[in-house]
């Protein structure tokens, strides 16, 4: 009996000795996630999910491969580039599979542990639901998920890959998801030449200072505060219904349904703007110089569910001078993260 | 005689009643099964080629009738109510075995209600992927998808067929009726709970698993004012509203069977 106790408290002791040193001394590699310390706590209940690197990699796998479209052709790096803050690049509407375009532009992906919900209209809650939606959609992957997994399946290479990260060889709807979900975690951007300056290891330029100080004044800020420079909420900044010839996008209302979200869409991050052009959610401007023309130029649509907070002044929008606008664009770039676009973990 | 033929009747009585409550031994158990039997008015549904007429004198064939089963209750005559919590079922009428939902371990009793869900209730509508197994795994739909994934939601009940009065160029119609209201926004909750009162009370003893016998009438799904010339795709929850408030009446119990084993 206290042979066995004795045995208990040296293995414990060992497992103890092993952990606390993985904790005082990172592997580089294994450190997959990290809560930058200026963000809140995320969204994603990371416990639900813990991020391994067998996971990762798996999900990784995934992220780049065209099975998971009903042709081969289309992976989720199709419309989502890495350089580009994983954005389809160049594109105003991303196309899908047989060169098919949908309406909306594929927004970045990165920050999305703290997304509260997803897709311009957010009309999915969860990330590990996510995935579903792009491989069903018939202008995207155009395929079905019990397809997908039937394709992984018989691929050689997944089974051991799903074993490494989960146990077993089985290939199951959930581990497919939380293994997507695992790599997308690790999408963290937080090392912009703006999150720098915040730690005092790097200084802005006049033109930067002026651009931080006018984001904040003239209520930039209040729907894309900082960290994370967006707040989450779904509103309508006005953009003219008519983009489309025979198509109205009415956002956030094709999920809720609600008068009141009509012409709404998600407030998107401005990090890695610089990138992720062209601009909001059906890629109708193609600089960040149209875009603030679109803010200052009163040609806001006067849409019944208009924000607030355009309808302050005389004309409809925000009163910039064309200097105060180059200098939100100075700022703007700051946010840029080069360490997260050449970030080499997340390349195939 | 008359007092000799009351006391017979009373001890004859007496001898019965002992004999119904003694042969309900608590310890016992045994499984009830629900059939869902879908029909067209009082004939079975026949998939595909045979037309119909709804109320409105449209005709119409019907390709898929599904629709999902949860939260299932049994109401004992004692008032006791038996929950079968996180069991959820999908009935299709294009597969047979999927019309039998069996109800295991059930205590011995007397039973004179069942109570359901139509649809998949709000909490597992919002739970992690790793509760979405069975008819709630995505990958388990093949081409017949009963889940939104722009829209994250089940369809709770699905028809769908052709009608000469169909606006749309196939001629088809398609009724995906979902909505369990709402992750952060309160939008159209499309759930119907149905109660359904047994005339026979399924009697579930040690050798007796009672099979009630549902007969689930697909004409109901048009009563009040659908149309399919009006409106021939309904797949949002607020239009679908007016649907799922016409099939949660088209649920009935049809006969119990008490069969011995």
């Amino acid at each position: 009996m206290k042979l066995k106790l004795g045995i208990v408290l040296v293995v414990s002791l060992l497992l103890w000795g092993c952990s606390k040193e993985k904790a005082t001394e990172p592997d580089p590699l294994l450190v997959l996630f990290e809560k930058p310390s200026t963000f809140p706590n995320t969204s994603y209940k990371m416990e639900s999910n813990p991020i391994t690197e067998d996971g990762f990699l798996l999900g990784k796998k995934i992220f780049f491969d065209g099975k998971l479209s009903r042709d081969g052709t289309i992976s989720c790096a199709e419309c989502h580039n890495q350089p580009y803050a994983f954005t389809h690049h160049g594109h105003a509407q991303s196309h899908g599979i047989d060169g098919q375009v949908g309406p909306r532009n594929a927004p970045a992906l990165q920050n999305l542990a703290w997304g509260k919900t997803f897709f311009w209209d957010g009309g999915v809650f969860d990330l590990d639901l996510f995935s579903l939606a792009p491989i069903e959609n018939p202008v995207e992957m155009d395929e079905r998920i019990g397809n997908v997994l039937q394709k992984l399946r018989k691929d050689a290479s997944y089974p051991p890959m799903f074993k490494k990260a989960f146990g077993t060889e089985e290939v199951t709807t959930e581990r497919f998801l939380k293994s997507l979900s695992q790599f997308m975690l690790t999408l963290v951007s937080a090392n912009a030449k703006y999150d720098q300056y915040k730690a005092g290891k790097a200084s802005f330029n006049t033109d930067e200072k002026a651009g931080l100080t006018l984001f904040n004044e003239k209520g930039c800020a209040s729907c894309h505060p900082e960290p994370l420079f967006t707040d989450e909420s779904f509103r309508s900044n006005g953009l003219p219904t008519d983009f489309f010839r025979n198509f109205v996008d009415t956002g956030r209302y094709r999920i809720t349904e609600l008068k009141e979200d009509k012409y709404k869409f998600k407030v998107p991050s401005l990090r890695n703007i610089e990138y992720t052009f062209p601009y909001m959610h059906d890629g109708r401007f193609i600089s960040l110089e149209d875009v603030l023309d679109h803010y200052t130029d009163g040609n806001m649509a006067n849409l019944e569910t208009l924000d607030p907070i355009f309808k302050q002044n005389t004309k409809r929008g925000i009163a910039l001078t064309s200097k105060e606008k180059s200098q939100i664009i100075a700022f703007l770039k700051t946010l840029t993260d080069d360490s997260f676009l050449k970030d080499k973990r997340f390349a195939p | 005689m008359k007092k000799i033929a009351f006391a017979l009747v009373l001890g004859i009585s007496v001898f019965f009643a002992a004999c119904e409550t003694s042969d309900i031994n608590p310890n016992d158990k045994n499984s009830v099964s629900l059939y869902f039997e879908n029909l067209v008015g009082t004939d079975p549904i026949v998939l595909n080629t045979k037309t119909y007429t709804n109320a409105s004198g449209e005709d119409f064939t019907i390709s898929t009738f599904n629709y999902f089963v949860s939260n299932i209750s049994l109401k004992a005559t004692d008032g006791t109510e038996l929950k079968f919590a996180d069991k959820y079922f999908l009935v299709k009428e294009s597969v047979e075995a999927s019309k039998t939902i069996t109800l295991p371990d059930v205590p011995a009793g007397d039973y004179t209600s069942v109570s359901f869900m139509v649809g998949v209730d709000s909490a597992k509508s919002v739970s992690d992927v790793s509760q979405r197994t069975g008819v709630l795994d995505p990958a388990s739909y093949g081409t017949d998808n009963m889940y939104w994934s722009w829209n994250s939601g089940y369809i709770f009940f699905k028809m769908e067929g052709t009608s000469s009065k169909s606006a749309a160029a196939n001629k088809g119609y398609k009724f995906h009726i979902g909505g369990f209201g709402g992750m952060s926004a309160k939008t159209a909750n499309n759930l119907r709970s149905v109660t359904l009162t047994m005339a026979d009370l399924a009697k579930v003893r040690k050798n007796i698993a009672p099979e009630i016998h549902l007969a689930i009438d697909a004409q109901k799904v048009f009563k009040s004012t659908l149309k399919i010339a009006d409106k021939n795709e309904i797949m949002n929850p607020t239009l679908g509203t007016a649907v799922a408030n016409n099939y949660k009446d088209m649920f009935a119990v049809e006969h119990v069977h008490n069969d011995k084993m």
